[in-house]
């Protein structure tokens, strides 16, 4: 009972601490070229001067930009504590005109804009305007940008303007008055080096000592890891290695390695008690996923007879298809499978039951495609017209398709060998 | 009013989680007022359980009429967030052993969902529909007994809707006469949600710790529920067809980040993968769980599970599940076809609780096999009366088509000149306009010197391409006054042919050089537009009237053709 308790707390323990950003990026804090360290300077000196400033964060989406943010402001209200004023005026997304008041006029809340700097001016307090998504303000006429800009540089006020953005381009969406009134001050966040990712990884998964956790297991756990990170010649090490590494080769945010982290974590074994390699490896495994192969491993062998015989039409340098021409160009295709499909011993059979409904059925395979989005109409015009008329593309490459077909056991040889072309020559053999 | 019916079929559980119909011609706005959300808490006493249990699991939705007042049910509370409490508790292994072949994924959930009380990143589940996504989420949430907000994008058809049920679900606010079946606050903008949302969550999570506090002697809580409140957001995919799709989809897939509340779990239910969801915008990915397609031994299982004699399905099933897994592979559709070819199997036995014999299944098989390939043939299409068994597993995409189900019974609805108007139409879109001189011309002679004229090589060729380009193009459009002169010169034909079944229908429209009819063809035309039998196009920029074009198909022509006796293939130009 004890090893399962410890376990759990254990694992709740490091659950709570992926989610929480600003644990994680407490590890950069004490380095001083760390974007941290610059940002907090950058703030800290407008507040102790009494100026005003602009500054913009640029990086990938999940590089940390908002969470390394909300730390040099805390940090700074730990130390400056009656100093400043955080105004976040963080709306997601086009809602630049209602920052500050839905009901008043935009006049109105510049008005009452200048009137709270000029306020806070006076009583030497600073204020920070943090823009998120800084790119979405740049969209329009930029009006508000600019009196936010203009207001910080007419009056004697004390602001900070943070934006945000992962536009590397953010700055150059501006207009030319509003850039005037920039400084141009960028922190860019970029993809951390190896070396910072080992002390990442040791700053999470090791466990404090000082925790409710009994000290035995809390030891007994963190020398699992280190074995894992640090000692050398040992496989484990080796193969721990290369997992981090395909997973930052991957994606090398930081919010991609604790995702990475997160289900590794959450793939811990209770009973044990201890990460294993084996947990990051599935974690791995889930992560590299490729949705259109499985897609189209999904599909049912009559879809499947569809999508090669789409591919074909690509090959034979169709630009444009749709239902009917498919299913006409490929009729010998789909009246084999007809057979295969309905167990038919002689062709005599078949000819009983009438094409047309073979035909809807098939019309029905190619809707399930389509919601599927392995293929798609290749223009949204003619929305009026009925399905079998629209022009329609393929969404997945031959390659994937190919790939797809030979990894599943279902599917028949001759598709394969049909998407290979190898049957091209015993096209008119129909009735055999 | 149309009952809204259960999704998963294996497990007859109380889902109304509303509309779990994909079909997206289904009547949203309708949806959206039957929509009721998923309350099925436990009520404190078991006599109130018994009438929340009644109002709960009748599968229309909430209709005030005919509620009366002492049947109000009790003002929502924080116990309807739960779906564990009510009904029976069901253990881990339930939940395997009711979805075979998805021990995987129940498991890959858990695992992310985590022990009581663990933060946890956002959950994006997604597979093809009928793999059991909406049904899983529920049950495992049943079974950890953890409270939680569902609300389907599907029934929530706009930003707001979606945005105001949450928010009335946090904040136990149930639309009803007395507040006007208002929501209970008015949210449009995303701002406004995450303030609203932050709020209600703190209220919740607060609500909650104190409920674990005391859980011990209120006994609330059989087991510890934590404090964690979960956010599910069903059918996705359909968020990327909304007008802010743009902005409304990244800020979900950011709710996270915005919210910062380790309290809240997020879960998105979705038909796509994520990698259809990738816009100009960005966002960090959630952790991913895939529900691929049953393999033909899970579909076997899922199908067995309901049965009573379950030898004798599965010898059914020997004999038809390889053949329609060939074709497809969704529960749903094959159930569907599943229920009457079982029983046209059964159909030579007295006792269904028999168990087959080599023999017999022999037998049965041979009374089968001319069913088979006809049932696969229709393996979409609705048939009119409802299986018994099988519920009301009411088909998607059935409306899609309207034309196929249409087909039959369509000598009952169709007065002679609406025939002829489909007729009329069909000709316009099919034949070049060119040629309605030839064709319609009273002698018909010229028609016949230009079919002897031997084809050269290079009109064969031509003939192919224009044969190509009509397949792409489908059929033709054409303006009213066309398909006016069209329809006078047939029933001007039939009229001399056919006089006396004109004299039996009192001349429903059929009289030609009458002005005074011509509003009534009009109102044919526009009630053929209605039923989609004739579509509006785009208005031609030279002319500027509109122009019609005609989708039903040549079989359906044909059959109305021979049931007004018209001679359509004469008048069908062939290329």
């Amino acid at each position: 009972m004890g090893r399962d308790n410890f376990a759990e707390k254990a694992l709740i323990f490091l659950r709570t601490r992926l989610c929480d950003p600003s644990f994680i990026f407490s590890s950069f804090s004490n380095s001083p070229d760390s974007n941290y360290s610059k940002l907090k300077f950058i703030v800290s000196s407008s507040v102790i001067e009494g100026c005003n400033n602009s500054i913009l964060l640029l990086g990938p989406r999940g590089s940390g930009k908002v969470a390394v943010l909300e730390l040099v402001i805390r940090d700074l209200l730990l130390e400056y504590p009656d100093m400043i004023t955080v105004e976040i005026a963080r709306q997601l997304c086009v809602e630049n005109q209602l920052l500050f008041s839905k009901m008043a006029s935009f006049d109105d809340n510049s008005q009452f804009m200048l009137a709270m700097l000029r306020e806070c001016g006076l009583a030497h307090k600073t204020i920070i305007f943090i823009l998120d998504e800084f790119d979405l303000f740049a969209q329009g006429k930029q009006r508000l940008l600019y009196s936010l800009l203009d207001a910080m540089q007419s009056v004697s006020s004390q602001a900070v303007v943070i934006g945000i953005s992962c536009r590397l381009d953010a700055d150059q969406l501006l207009e030319k008055r509003v850039r005037s009134r920039f400084s141009h001050r960028k922190l860019l966040f970029l993809p951390s080096i190896n070396e910072e990712w080992h002390r990442l990884l040791e700053h999470i998964l090791l466990l404090p000592t000082e925790s409710t956790l009994p000290p035995n297991y809390v030891t007994e756990f963190n020398e699992k890891i280190q074995v894992s990170l640090n000692r050398r010649n040992i496989l484990a090490d080796v193969k721990f290695k290369e997992i981090i590494t395909t997973c930052t080769n991957i994606d090398s945010t930081v919010n991609a390695l604790l995702k990475f982290l997160f289900r590794a974590v959450s793939n811990m074994d209770l009973g044990t008690g201890f990460l294993s390699l084996e947990n990051f490896k599935t974690a791995l495994s889930t992560m590299q996923r490729q949705p259109k192969l499985e897609c189209i491993k999904d599909c049912s062998i009559l879809e499947l007879y569809i999508l090669v015989c789409m591919r074909r039409m690509e090959i034979k340098e169709q630009n444009s298809y749709n239902f009917n021409s498919i299913m006409k160009a490929n009729y010998y295709w789909f009246f084999r499978l007809y057979l295969h499909v309905y167990e038919y011993k002689s062709v005599h059979d078949s000819c009983q039951t009438s094409d047309y409904y073979a035909q809807n059925v098939c019309l029905r395979a190619f809707e399930h495609l389509l919601r599927r989005e392995l293929i798609s109409f290749a223009d949204n015009r003619g929305n009026n017209q009925s399905i079998e008329f629209r022009p329609v593309k393929l969404l997945v490459s031959s390659h994937e398709l190919h790939q797809a077909l030979t990894s599943t056991r279902s599917s028949p040889a001759i598709l394969i060998k049909l998407l290979a072309g190898e049957l091209f020559s015993q096209f008119g053999l129909i009735y055999d | 009013m149309r009952p809204l019916t259960i999704r998963h079929f294996p497990l007859n559980l109380n889902f109304e989680a509303a509309a779990t119909l994909d079909d997206p011609s289904f009547n949203y706005q309708n949806l959206a007022r039957n929509h009721r959300l998923l309350i099925m808490g436990k009520e404190e006493t078991p006599q109130i359980t018994r009438r929340a249990t009644r109002h709960s699991s009748a599968n229309v939705s909430k209709n005030e009429t005919e509620t009366k007042a002492s049947d109000q049910p009790l003002p929502p509370t924080l116990n309807d967030l739960f779906l564990g409490e009510k009904e029976k508790p069901i253990s881990l292994d339930n939940v395997v052993s009711s979805f075979p072949g998805r021990r995987v994924q129940i498991i890959e959930v858990m695992r992310i969902l985590g022990p009581v009380n663990c933060p946890m990143v956002p959950l994006f589940v997604y597979g093809d529909s009928s793999t059991g996504k909406t049904s899983i989420t529920n049950q495992i949430f049943r079974h950890l007994n953890r409270p939680f907000v569902y609300s389907s994008c599907l029934t929530c058809y706009s930003p707001r809707i979606l945005f105001e049920s949450v928010l009335n679900q946090l904040l136990f606010h149930r639309k009803n006469a007395a507040n006007g079946y208002s929501s209970a606050k008015r949210c449009e903008k995303p701002s406004d949600f995450v303030n609203l949302l932050r709020e209600a969550l703190v209220s919740v999570t607060s609500s909650l710790q104190g409920n674990s506090d005391k859980s011990s002697s209120k006994k609330l809580c059989r087991r510890a529920c934590g404090n964690m409140i979960y956010l599910i957001f069903d059918n996705l995919e359909l968020v990327r067809e909304w007008d802010k799709s743009s902005t409304i989809l990244p800020f979900l897939f950011n709710l996270h980040d915005i919210l910062k509340m380790p309290e809240v779990g997020l879960i998105f239910i979705s038909n796509t993968s994520p990698d259809t969801y990738y816009t100009s915008m960005g966002y960090l990915e959630p952790a991913t769980v895939y529900f691929p397609d049953y393999t033909e031994d899970d579909l076997r299982q899922i199908l067995l599970l309901k049965q009573e004699n379950k030898k004798l399905y599965s010898s059914f099933l020997d004999v038809v599940l390889k053949s329609f897994f060939r074709i497809t592979r969704r529960v749903d559709e094959l159930s569907t076809s599943f229920s009457q070819l079982f029983r046209k199997y059964c159909e030579p036995l007295n006792d269904l609780g028999v168990v087959p014999n080599e023999e017999m299944k022999r037998r049965l098989f041979s009374t089968l096999q001319p069913h088979i390939a006809p049932a696969m043939n229709e393996i979409f299409k609705v048939s009119s009366q409802t299986s018994t068994e099988g519920g009301a597993t009411k088909h998607k995409s059935s409306s899609k088509k309207s034309s196929l189900e249409v087909s039959d019974q369509l000598d009952l609805h169709m007065s002679t000149s609406a025939k002829y108007l489909l007729i009329s139409a069909f000709l316009a879109s099919r034949n070049p306009a060119t040629l309605d001189a030839s064709l319609f011309d009273s002698t018909g002679g010229s028609d016949n010197r230009k079919r002897k004229r031997k084809p050269s090589e290079k009109s064969l060729d031509l003939k192919e391409s224009a044969e190509q380009e009509l397949m792409m193009k489908g059929p033709g459009t054409f303006p009213l006054e066309r398909l006016l002169a069209i329809f006078q010169c047939i029933t001007s034909v039939a009229e001399g042919s056919f006089e006396e079944e004109e004299q039996e229908n009192d001349g429903i429209g059929v009289q030609t050089g009458d002005d005074s009819l011509m509003s009534d063809v009009l109102l044919q035309l526009s009630s053929l537009c209605n039923a989609n039998f004739i579509v509006k196009g785009g208005s031609c920029p030279l002319e500027g009237s509109t122009r019609y074009r005609s989708t039903v198909s040549e079989d359906m022509v044909l059959k109305v053709a021979r049931s007004v006796k018209f001679p359509l293939s004469k008048y069908l130009y062939r290329r």
